[in-house]
């Protein structure tokens, strides 16, 4: 029963109205306790100099699921330098692992305990390949884990939904589909999009009837925000919408959050989301647009999805858009798939310039969507790793943010004519440590429902970060001085001290298990009496990781 | 946990190397499709075409000798061997056969019976010896590819699958190009055309065409064409099938195939890839079969062809790729080295890095040339895939009937050997489908062996540690 005390420094905890004050924060058995300054501890350190924060939280990076796993495949050159390998790590403790926009997982866990980040979230989970994950994700040390389920095209689900089943049915089928896979949430790409496209359809607008089903996205964003709103799930139905990446899709994007009728929904990577067709180029920035359609939308937050150039990889389930995009892939190479009649998969290879008129403006849009949302509580720090950059450049972003005469430095090197006309140049915001604190640790815990985690208060996990302060934001956040998983020290100075297996969060919904008479012999792609993954299978998939499972209060509409 | 349907505990044994099953009993609820009544020494029927009832046998074990991973068969566990039901696949029951025999799990040391734990201490310090080892085979499932990527991370080993040349087609083609594929589920629910190029399919994956639901009367499938492939004797008769020779070449036919799918002109084209080009434009969701183990030296360029058929097709209609491929294991080290390393087998995780390199460091290659000083053999599937023959000392992790195969065998000398259960036949575990699936295994007879993966942490931890 280690006790530690981190004496001295500022600390930034929102949660709890906590904005720079220097205080001790006091860890016993993997838990924040309150402790008297004057009693004895096993271990006084000496944050001076240092803030200290929650361990960060990200709630949207592609860290396992398949799609990741085909992507490092599909770029043995992200993984070496030139013709020769990539070093081997210093650290005795790291098993060798590596790449850049699709590091292998033990390098993913490293970078993202180095960087201060606890705790990592899965948007992509295919119902199918749920093992999958949890395996990928449990392979995946330090951080803990958790992933979102996709729905919404299942032919399943959009079968009922054009049979016109009851919907109180169609909760209990999601409830059945989150308890067999072990998720967290309920995610949904393109509604009814990456089905469509099976059939041939090319587009799906919010209001459009996809060609087999005559379901409309709007009737299914509908169904499932009511669905992971009454089965009580806390983090809301997490949204892809329509039309990703498409000149003009602020207005699928607007109808969405019309769609969910007051339900809380998150809008997930809204960068991409978010273009209009204005300007000579037909292609513009919907920022202040959306901005102001949150407003409205209380019911609504969002994160991201930040754009930053160089080269990465595109991954999405989204298929009927990334087929779309094939054909500027950098390198000239894809994947598609569709997989087993209830997701898709599009990996593209992708290089983000600076020279580029519209990688300009994606890049312009995310920092704009980021300062001009007013409530923190309701923007999280994403990347949507790797599809607009590597989550290894949290830090560069948070200086973007942070830092004006940095972010001017940065615009004036772009294409001309985004370097003359962002909205960017007139927006004064700095991001206040409070402020990044909110984005990257209080906001994804209190969406995901994580009461014990993303704040510093009594009783909360052990996960915390300490970084040494400078005025470089991006140096400071690279490397943290320390970090602590469960109380325990994983990181001294920037370099991994120790490599514990993350644990799994999980949602653990109440449904009618009458349901399972709509099934058909093998839901999710296997036999249906293997469907289900049980706590036992889960915990061998996460490498014997700790399992969190969240309780559900059901709720009325 | 809420108190809602299906129990979280007991759905797969997963304690271990899996708790003992419930013995088949009339107690637990029937499930619903493959049920089948049987009794020994007679086929399996479906539900109600037989009278005579003498023993209900639940369908509730997941075959792993092939990437088809069936599952929804009908295991009598207690026959000997034992006896599958609701299937006549001869890959299964070839499978179920070679483990047929109690063999005792004997441990040794250069052909002389030794304890567990001193063939485990003497394979460790072989192991540090080597000053280049090579791990083949990776013949297990992914808890035992987790940990073999440890110690191969440890010693500094190179590793490549047994079936590494036929694996290393699809990937070859991935790097370059990338693939565009689809699953079992899109077919059953989809294909309107299936184009098996260069194979027969059922040859190997003798389960094949039920699993694409061939059998159904409701498949959407409206062709069945084998090109550069006879077609095998008793395919369904409710889908009509076409036989395109080809040219012997099938890389020239997929080449022709491709400039017609895409509205090139051809001189002199084949008319019946003529013929197919169009049928394939006209389909609605088109899927090209092939099979890796069946493609020639330098596979990859067909698979390209294959998914540049799809690609294109894809931009007016709907088409995919299916690959059989994978089975023993290899999509399973496959995947799992990939995600936890970021790169694919063929890969040295040596003192300068992970080096991957899908040529050179081809474990037969390797061989060959003696640019590894020791082998460590890894086949938890069938007890008579040996190692290959070489002069280098061996450390072997098989089926305890592995055991005699290699005393028997030239060179038992210089050999450790390490009995482990197979995944699926006695211990629980998880393989990738040849879809990219992940499926449960179940313990069909529990025996008490340690897998792989536990062979290979007793492995890791008594080598010296890192200095």
């Amino acid at each position: 029963m280690t006790t530690r005390r981190l004496r001295g420094g500022r600390v930034f905890d929102p949660v709890h109205g906590v904005d720079g004050e220097v205080r001790d924060v006091v860890m016993r058995d993997g838990r924040i306790v309150a402790c008297d300054p004057r009693e004895a501890v096993d271990e006084d350190i000496d944050a001076a100099g240092c803030i200290v924060l929650a361990g960060g939280i990200d709630l949207h990076s592609h860290i396992g699921g398949g799609k990741v796993n085909l992507a490092r495949l599909l770029l043995p050159q992200d993984h070496r330098r030139g013709f020769d390998a990539l070093p081997p790590p210093g650290n005795a403790l790291e098993l060798p692992s590596c790449g850049h926009c699709t590091p292998g997982t033990l390098a993913t866990g490293y970078r993202y305990a180095e960087m201060g980040y606890t705790s990592v979230f899965e948007p992509a989970m295919a119902a199918s390949n749920a093992r999958h994950a949890h395996m990928e994700m449990g392979d995946v040390p330090i951080v803990d884990h958790g992933a979102y389920v996709m729905l919404g095209n299942d032919e399943r689900l959009l079968e009922l939904l054009a049979k016109g089943t009851d919907p109180q049915r169609l909760r209990d089928y999601v409830g059945w589909v989150v308890h067999a896979t072990k998720a967290l949430g309920v995610k949904v790409v393109n509604p009814a999009g990456i089905s469509a496209f099976k059939f041939n359809q090319r587009k799906l607008d919010v209001d459009e009837p996809h060609v087999h089903w005559q379901v409309t996205p709007r009737q299914v964003i509908a169904t499932l925000a009511r669905a992971v709103h009454e089965l009580g799930l806390a983090h809301p139905l997490h949204i892809h919408a329509s039309n990703l990446g498409a000149a003009g899709n602020i207005a699928s994007t607007l109808a969405t959050m019309e769609a969910l009728e007051g339900l809380p929904g998150h809008l997930t990577h809204v960068q991409f989301h978010c273009y209009g067709t204005e300007g000579p180029r037909s292609f513009s920035s919907a920022a202040l647009a959306l901005a102001e359609a949150l407003e409205r939308h209380p019911n609504c937050s969002i994160d991201v999805g930040q754009v930053l150039f160089g080269q990465t990889v595109t991954a999405s389930g989204d298929t009927m858009r990334q087929h779309v995009n094939a054909g500027v892939a950098h390198p000239r190479k894809a994947i598609l798939a569709d997989i087993e009649c209830d997701s898709g998969c599009g990996v593209l290879p992708f290089r983000y310039r600076e020279q580029s008129y519209v990688n300009a403006l994606q890049w312009s849009i995310g920092l704009e969507l980021f300062l001009q949302v007013r409530d923190p509580w309701r923007v999280v720090l994403t990347t949507d790793h790797p599809n607009g950059a590597p989550f290894t450049s949290y830090p560069h972003l948070m200086r973007l943010l942070m830092d004006k005469p940095f972010r001017d430095e940065q615009l004036a090197r772009l294409h001309p004519d985004v370097a003359a006309q962002s909205a960017l140049k007139h927006i004064a915001r700095e991001l206040t440590l409070s402020e990044i604190a909110i984005m990257t640790r209080a906001a994804p815990a209190r969406l995901l429902g994580l009461r014990d985690r993303g704040h510093l208060g009594e009783g909360a996990a052990a996960d915390v970060a300490v970084y040494r302060e400078q005025g470089d934001a991006e140096a400071m956040f690279t490397r943290a001085a320390w970090v602590f998983k469960d109380g325990e020290p994983v990181v001294r100075e920037g370099r991994v001290v120790a490599t514990p297996v993350g644990a799994t969060h999980f949602a653990q919904p109440v449904f009618d298990a009458g349901v399972e008479r709509l099934l058909d012999d093998s839901p999710l792609g296997v036999h249906r009496r293997y469907a289900v993954i049980g706590h036992d299978e889960l915990c061998a998939c996460g490498n014997g990781g700790r399992l969190l499972p969240s309780a559900c209060e059901a709720r009325s509409a | 946990m809420p108190g809602h349907g299906p129990g979280d505990s007991g759905t797969v044994p997963w304690s271990g190397r899996g708790a003992r099953r419930p013995n088949p009993s009339h107690s637990v609820p029937l499930p619903q499709g493959r049920l089948r009544f049987a009794w020994p020494g007679c086929p399996a029927a479906p539900l109600g075409t037989r009278l005579a009832v003498v023993r209900l046998v639940e369908p509730d074990w997941t075959c792993p000798f092939c990437s088809l991973l069936c599952d929804g068969f009908a295991l009598e566990r207690g026959a000997q061997p034992p006896v599958l039901h609701g299937s006549d696949c001869p890959r299964a029951r070839a499978g179920l056969a070679a483990h047929a025999r109690h063999e005792a799990p004997v441990a040794s040391i250069d052909g002389i019976a030794a304890t567990a734990d001193d063939a485990i201490g003497e394979a460790a310090r072989r192991l540090a010896a080597w000053r280049q080892p090579l791990f083949g085979g990776l013949g297990t499932d992914m808890a035992g590819a987790r940990a073999l990527f440890r110690l191969a991370a440890r010693t500094g080993a190179i590793y490549d699958h047994g079936d590494g040349e036929a694996l290393v087609h699809g990937l070859r083609a991935l790097q370059d190009r990338g693939q565009c594929y689809t699953t079992l589920g899109e077919i059953r629910a989809r294909a309107d055309v299936i184009v098996c190029a260069g194979t027969q399919a059922v040859a190997h994956y003798p389960e094949f065409f039920r699993r694409c639901g061939l059998e159904d009367p409701a498949t959407p499938c409206r062709r069945l064409v084998f090109l550069g492939a006879e077609p095998p004797p008793g395919l369904p008769d409710a889908v009509p099938m076409l036989h395109i020779a080809g040219s012997g070449d099938l890389g020239a036919d997929l080449q022709q195939l491709a400039a017609l799918t895409a509205g090139a002109r051809c001189r002199a084209p084949d008319p019946q890839l003529v013929q197919l080009a169009a049928t394939l434009r006209e389909a609605r969701y088109a899927v090209l079969v092939w099979e890796a183990a069946m493609l020639p030296a330098h596979g990859a360029l067909l698979v390209e062809l294959l998914n540049r058929i799809a690609a294109g097709l894809n931009r007016s209609t709907r088409a995919a790729t299916f690959a059989l491929g994978g089975s023993d294991g290899a999509y399973a080290a496959q995947q799992v080295f990939t995600w936890l390393s970021g790169l694919p087998l063929r890969t040295r995780a040596g003192a300068r890095g992970l080096e991957h390199d899908p040529v050179r460091f081809a474990s037969a290659r390797l061989l060959q040339d003696e640019a590894v000083d020791g082998l460590l053999w890894v086949w938890s599937f069938a007890p008579e895939r040996l190692p290959p023959t070489t002069k280098l000392p061996r450390v072997v992790l098989g089926p305890p009937g592995m055991g005699p195969r290699l005393r028997q065998a030239e060179g038992a000398q210089q050999c450790v050997f390490l009995p482990v259960a197979t995944p699926g036949f006695n211990a629980a575990g998880h393989l990738f489908r040849t879809d990219g699936v992940v499926v449960p295994l179940v313990v069909a007879r529990d025996e008490g062996l340690s897998g792989v993966a536990d062979i290979a942490a007793r492995l890791l931890e008594r080598l010296e540690p890192v200095a």
